[in-house]
């Protein structure tokens, strides 16, 4: 097949861009350490109480913390959660229902919250602030109401 | 086949350019209209969300509601399923029968079969609407479980995607028996890629047919006591990416095979576009976890190898810059375009079926890009489910697909009608306020996004500080891009309505058809059982790990379902 020497020269650009692209997302990973979610274990959404530890937010010293969520139409558990600015928190997410979404404000937490499945995400709070913790993901009538808080204090 | 008893050579049907034939007229009007009926619903609902997401708007005018609707999400299942799947749907079979009988000059193989088809789809269509409307279905048009809608709901979504299998079974039939009838030839670069496009339609669908059929439908029935959301997501996505480029292949065909004649222009080369449509069937598929970047149930590897494959798919999308963009550079240069860039601004500017095509183009570009972005596995982090996503996807689907399907039907209806459009510059009007609107509704939604307002959400309803500041304003510009898309909308219809009613003047433009494929085509790119061959490797490759890990049914496969009307009321 016969390609015109112009085209030959557009796949090349082609090539260079999305060759570009794809380094760039390489080193988003690997230089800055971006986290995307990836499984952490399953759970029987009909068992969360016994099987997920109490919601809340938990200090392991050194400024790093976890925090257990559950979603569930329309509200997380907890409401609000207060760190110290510099904190490093791991989210544990889990939904009691349907699908929902985690969402943090200015931060890079996004997570799918589904039932039978536990999400997690680390991040650190820079900036003193508060924060919301969007439901991000269409749950039913009232998803809109959806949201918890991170204060961030000095 | 049929080949083996009828003469070798069916004669050629000829058909007229200024007309329809009767039977032509009857099919490919009803599927026509249809589609923009449908669109009708949906397609005011738009800028109604427009407005109900701005802070603004309902600052002014508060505890304001969508007309007709009980609530916002009600609205946004119309809108969502009614443009995406049923007007789309429609306009794309209607437009795939008229392309294919008269680039091949032959009847369909059985027109019955088309006519059962469309019945199948437009039952389908009545029972998704009543399940909505009788406020048993508010589940958008991704209807994640365990939230669970009226079984109607999921009887209509089958019955339309066995009515599109018995579309493409009359399609693949009608290029068979043409095949055997033209041995050497290759066919018509129109019909190559509508094949390609019910192909892969045909393997995407197996995955929502799936979903629907062992999960969805028996738990709304009851006969299924839990279900697993990761699974259900799967297999939705398994088709939703197929699904976009459903969308996208027939305005190519109208890009590729229909706008060189409109401007009097050529292809800069007919083969390319075919391996660009075989690429987009090959790669539809093993990309689409680029919709689950962010679900917990799907390794590191997985998404890694389908942000791969989503790389390799925007390679078609690129070539069709090249050669539609060297197509129009050919046709600005024929109207005293100049030097390197002034054949840009030579383009047959004022007619409207030109312009509905460069404008979807110039708005695709912005699809295109925002699409890489997205797709970007860690960019995805901070878009997914923000409202850049809807921004995106209204400058893919409700501009290179919609406005380019506005663009067709004002040839197309005209020849469905018998009568000349009725007004080009309300057309005109109609395609720059697209543009316009469109711009300012996807760079709003797009801001917002990145400002951190999720999508699907009604803001109205929302607590105090739900929004940040920063999103505000870009909400409220995407509002008044919803309005200029309003006036765009009503410009739209009363020119269809023009046409249908008040037209009196004959047919003007031309059916720009070609009855032949360029002879330089390999006829390789027409060995099907090769490329479905590779795309089936491609998704054992990519989607064989996935559902080995969302399909666990000792551990998963334990959550109830649930009424999008809210907790703990439970559907029996």
């Amino acid at each position: 097949m016969h390609i015109h020497k112009l085209e030959q020269y557009w796949f090349i650009a082609i090539a260079a861009v999305l060759g570009a692209f794809g380094a760039a997302l390489f080193a988003s990973i690997l230089v800055f350490g971006v986290q995307v979610p990836t499984p952490v274990s399953r759970i029987d959404p009909q068992q969360i109480s016994t099987a997920f530890p109490e919601p809340g937010l938990r200090d392991l010293g050194n400024k790093r913390y976890t925090a257990h969520f559950t979603a569930q139409t329309w509200f997380f558990t907890p409401k609000e959660i207060k760190v110290p600015r510099g904190a490093e928190v791991t989210f544990l997410v889990t939904s009691k229902d349907v699908t929902h979404g985690f969402f943090i404000e200015g931060h890079d937490v996004n997570l799918m919250l589904l039932p039978g499945q536990i999400s997690q995400a680390v991040t650190q709070f820079n900036r003193p602030g508060t924060y919301n913790i969007i439901c991000h993901e269409y749950c039913g009538a009232a998803h809109q109401t959806m949201v918890a808080k991170i204060i961030v204090t000095e | 086949m049929q080949a083996a008893h009828s003469p070798r050579r069916l004669p050629a049907l000829t058909f007229p350019s200024f007309a329809m034939l009767a039977s032509e007229q009857w099919l490919v009007g009803s599927h026509i209209l249809t589609a923009l009926a449908a669109l009708f619903l949906g397609i005011f609902l738009g800028p109604f969300q427009a407005f109900r997401r701005s802070p603004f708007f309902m600052e002014t005018f508060t505890d304001w509601q969508i007309p007709f609707f009980s609530y916002y999400y009600q609205a946004l299942t119309v809108h969502g399923v009614i443009n995406a799947l049923f007007f789309t749907t429609f306009f794309i079979v209607g437009f795939s029968y008229f392309v294919t009988q008269r680039s091949l000059e032959r009847p369909l193989w059985q027109p019955s079969v088309a006519w059962a088809a469309f019945a199948s789809i437009f039952i389908g269509l009545g029972l998704v609407l009543y399940a909505i409307m009788a406020q048993r279905a508010s589940v958008l048009y991704t209807f994640y479980p365990p939230l669970i809608a009226h079984p109607t709901f999921y009887i209509g979504l089958v019955l339309m995607v066995v009515g599109t299998w018995l579309v493409a079974l009359n399609l693949f039939m009608t290029y068979a028996s043409w095949r055997s009838d033209h041995p050497g030839e290759p066919v018509p670069l129109a019909v190559f890629a509508l094949l390609t496009n019910f192909a892969m339609w045909c393997v995407g669908t197996l995955g929502v047919a799936a979903e629907i059929l062992f999960m969805l439908l028996p738990m709304s029935l009851g006969w299924v006591k839990t279900t697993d959301s990761q699974a259900a997501r799967a297999l939705f996505w398994f088709f939703g990416h197929p699904l976009v480029y459903f969308w996208l292949i027939p305005a190519y065909v109208s890009w590729y095979t229909m706008l060189p004649k409109q401007t009097n222009s050529k292809l800069f080369s007919d083969p390319l576009g075919r391996v660009a449509f075989l690429m987009l069937m090959i790669f539809s598929t093993p990309v689409a976890v680029h919709h689950m970047f962010t679900d917990p149930g799907i390794s590191m590897v997985s998404k890694a190898i389908h942000t791969f494959f989503t790389f390799i798919v925007a390679i078609p999308s690129l070539m069709t810059a090249f050669n539609v963009g060297a197509m129009l550079e050919r046709a600005g240069r024929k109207r005293g375009g100049t030097g390197p860039l002034s054949w840009l601004w030579h383009q047959d500017f004022g007619n409207p079926v030109v312009a509905a095509q460069i404008c979807a183009m110039i708005l695709f570009i912005m699809g295109g890009f925002s699409g890489i972005i997205q797709a970007s596995l860690t960019l995805n982090i901070a878009l997914h489910n923000t409202s850049w996503i809807p921004g995106h996807f209204h400058m893919t689907l409700a501009s290179a697909t919609a406005l380019t399907f506005m663009g067709i039907t004002y040839w197309l209806l005209p020849l469905i009608r018998n009568r000349a459009l009725w007004n080009r510059k309300v057309a005109l009007g109609q395609v720059y306020t697209w543009l316009v609107g469109m711009l300012l509704f996807g760079h709003g939604m797009g801001a917002a996004g990145i400002a951190g307002a999720p999508r699907r959400t009604d803001f109205a309803g929302s607590p105090a500080g739900y929004l940040s500041v920063e999103a505000i304003p870009w909400l409220n510009s995407a509002a008044i891009g919803g309005a200029i898309l309003l006036l765009s909308s009503i410009l739209f219809y009363v020119n269809v309505i023009g046409t249908l009613a008040f037209s009196t003047k004959p047919v003007e433009d031309e059916a720009p058809i070609s009855t032949t494929g360029d002879p330089h085509a390999p006829l390789i790119l027409e060995r099907w059982s090769l490329w479905l061959g590779i795309m089936f490797v491609l998704i054992v490759i990519a989607w064989g790990p996935v559902f080995a890990q969302v399909f666990d049914f000792t551990n998963g496969f334990k959550s109830l379902p649930f009424s999008p009307m809210g907790s703990p009321m439970q559907i029996k």
